[in-house]
């Protein structure tokens, strides 16, 4: 889970790091109170989670109180989504440099970065100028030593009295990661100031899914998410990603359904919705299909080959689905693995016509999909349940 | 022969009591696996799978121990399922670790990842292997397996002479089921899950998979994110695998932005896109198939050709 800016310089105040004074604003008038106390110039930064947000224009520094107000409404007013302004006090910067801590897999370590180049993404610099990145790794059990941040200084030219600083920065972020089993979390930039500081510009930080029951505190909102339908399936661990086109995934296994994205983009089709309910989620085939149908897909296509999944348990929770929802475009299904067999009879019973090759079923669906289905719904070559198919 | 699990491994089942244990566990059991004792703390005295049709002569179910350290003191094991809850994974791994035991597989599905790093680093540290977790599991088809394998579904988990790898579950049925249907049989097929940091990473069982005489050539089944297809692409490149090896990659479409597949995509350094992991299978000399369907006649491909240079 990715925490807004302001949550994260919440985290990263209370663990040490000296982040830009500020307040989290949620309209307009609020914008131009805060720039008036905090001063001027002030900065307005847009709390979304897209990356980008300069490029976009979604951070802005206003010279006077009516100048912050006109941006926050503009702000507000924006095609983002946005909620709410982080109103910051403008920072005297000499210099910015780049920090991190992540998970190095194959290690199995904590990964420190840090770069003399900040504000740059680092995914950007790792291509172009991979030599300018520091790493350093630290085992968690044996944890941060004040080596590692000497190391990381080192490499950037940080001395003197900035380098006892710098030390204590890169202890206050790793206790921030380990404490919050973090998948990353970042400064970017990190500030010099004229002034020989260190402050944290930006800050993100990323909870592991996984850790979450440790951290309820991190309640993810409707405005973490960028649709209603992507909101509703996260509250139901159903794993859900919106597209705009014709074919609505509801497919078992993130490799499987990966693939079937893959095969149908292959045969000239386009997704809906990338859905998966495979998993502990095997018998959610209604909140499944329901989060499908309101997509209004031209197909809805089953793909499955489980194994703690059960075939004949999922085939029959698709057969409820459709006679509660009563979808109003094809259904194509392919359900395999434990139990298949009597999954197949319990798909033919209802009128479906389950097959068992997912290219066949991604052919069907994606033709299905470009023919005018609805019109003239070709029994036996489609796949619509029994008594539907008729027009959308 | 296959690697990791074969008929005479003996193993030890943690979390047997359990409904996936207990389940999983008499099917271990039926395909072959030597399951010698079972380990559910508070449970000790319990004998569960009594009925099951065991390998191992004269047997009248499995004890359950309170501990792995009292259940291996009676019934010597090389190897621990593990059936656990995530949250309590990293401590279950540890006891096996602790018990002597040097290979685990675990299931479970939602391991906290810092714990994850642990598992992994703890492993390395004293030589064993951990795999999974967020896999099916180990099966050597028609030997033995360890975790969760609908085996009995042949043109699946048809034994045979390939060595399949892979970070799916879904998928793995998918593609071995081509594997299968283009006149290929598995010799071992290892799952090492669909977790950012798994306990083994494909490039470290190449060794094994180049050491079985019964392993004719590999197919890795992969996706975007992570480093580990990249990693076995090393090993090829320098030589130091010589077996006709086959991939097939997921997520070639995947939108930039989009978290899809399992959630194995964190920084690394710009790698990790399946494109670059097919261009860089490519150039080490695996053969990537574009399309499931189309492993079977990639194998076929990759090991005449190889036969060829034998000539």
């Amino acid at each position: 889970m990715k925490l807004f800016e302001y949550q994260a310089k919440e985290v990263f105040a209370k663990a040490g790091l000296t982040v830009p004074r500020g307040e989290v604003v949620t309209d307009a008038e609020g914008a131009s109170k805060a720039a008036a106390t905090l001063g001027f110039p002030c900065v307005l930064k847009s709390q979304v989670l897209r990356g980008g947000r300069g490029k976009a224009g979604l951070i802005r520094l206003a010279g006077d109180a009516q100048g912050a107000f006109e941006i926050a409404e503009r702000l507000f007013a924006s095609p983002y989504g946005v909620c709410k302004i982080l109103v910051e006090e403008a920072v005297d910067i000499a210099k910015e440099i780049y920090l991190s801590v992540t998970v190095d897999a194959a290690s199995s370590k904590a990964l420190l970065l840090a770069c003399a180049e900040g504000g740059v993404e680092i995914e950007e610099l790792a291509r172009t100028a991979p030599g300018k990145i520091i790493r350093e790794y630290i085992d968690l059990d044996e944890g941060f030593s004040p080596f590692h941040a000497r190391n990381l200084a080192c490499g950037l030219g940080v001395e003197g009295e900035l380098s006892k600083k710098f030390a204590a920065a890169v202890e206050s972020l790793y206790k921030v990661f380990r404490s919050q089993d973090a998948e990353l979390a970042e400064i970017n930039p990190l500030f010099i100031t004229k002034t020989g500081d260190l402050i944290a510009g930006d800050g993100k930080l990323s909870i592991d899914d996984n850790s979450m029951f440790r951290h309820v505190e991190w309640e993810p909102g409707r405005d973490y998410f960028e649709s209603e339908l992507d909101f509703e399936a996260s509250k139901e661990g159903i794993p859900y990603l919106q597209f705009d086109g014709d074919i609505s995934l509801m497919c078992a296994g993130a490799g499987l359904t990966t693939t079937v994205y893959d095969l149908i983009v292959d045969a000239g089709g386009t997704v809906a919705n990338y859905l998966e309910f495979g998993g502990p989620n095997y018998r959610k085939s209604l909140r499944a299909m329901e989060l499908c149908v309101r997509n209004r897909p031209k197909v809805i296509l089953i793909v499955t080959f489980g194994t703690i999944a059960r075939a004949d348990i999922m085939a029959k929770g698709i057969v409820e689905a459709i006679e509660t929802l009563k979808p109003a475009c094809p259904i194509v299904v392919c359900i395999r693995g434990t139990g298949e067999d009597e999954a197949a009879e319990t798909l033919r019973a209802a009128g479906l016509d389950p097959l068992s090759d997912t290219e066949e079923a991604v052919g069907r669906a994606v033709a299905l999909s470009r023919a005018d289905a609805y019109a003239s719904p070709r029994r036996g070559a489609g796949a619509s349940a029994k008594g539907r198919g008729g027009a959308a | 022969m296959s690697i990791f699990i074969d008929r005479n491994t003996r193993v030890i089942v943690q979390g047997v009591t359990g409904g996936e244990g207990s389940f999983w566990t008499r099917h271990m059991i039926e395909i072959g696996t030597k399951v010698v004792a079972g380990v559910t703390p508070g449970k000790e005295g319990l004998v569960v799978a009594a009925d099951a049709h065991s390998a191992i002569p004269g047997f009248q179910g499995l004890s359950v121990y309170h501990t792995v350290r009292r259940a291996v003191a009676a019934h010597p094991a090389d190897a621990a399922m593990l059936f656990v809850p995530p949250r309590f994974t990293k401590d279950a791994v540890y006891e096996a670790l602790d018990a002597g035991i040097r290979k685990i597989v675990t299931i479970a599905d939602g391991i906290p990842l810092h714990e994850a790093m642990q598992i992994r680093a703890a492993a390395r540290s004293c030589g064993a292997r951990v795999i999974g977790g967020n896999t099916s599991g180990v099966i050597s088809p028609g030997q033995a397996m360890m975790g969760m394998f609908p085996y009995w579904i042949e043109r699946v988990y048809k034994p045979g002479r390939v060595g399949v790898m892979t970070r799916s579950g879904s998928l793995t049925n998918e593609v071995t089921s081509m594997i299968v249907s283009g006149g290929f049989g598995v010799s071992s097929l290892i799952g090492v899950g669909g977790d950012p940091v798994p306990g083994t990473r494909f490039a470290e069982l190449l060794p094994e998979f180049q050491a079985d005489p019964d392993t004719d050539a590999v197919v890795i089944i992969g996706e975007l994110g992570g480093t580990m297809e990249e990693e076995v692409a090393d090993a090829l490149a320098s030589g130091f695998f010589t077996k006709p090896l086959v991939a097939f990659i997921g997520g070639r479409h995947a939108p930039a932005g989009k978290r899809m597949g399992h959630a194995g995509a964190i920084v690394s350094g710009g790698r990790g896109s399946a494109l670059d992991k097919i261009a860089a299978l490519r150039d080490a000399g695996a053969l990537v198939a574009e399309k499931p369907r189309l492993v079977g006649e990639c194998l076929r491909q990759a090991i005449a050709s190889r036969n060829l240079e034998s000539f």
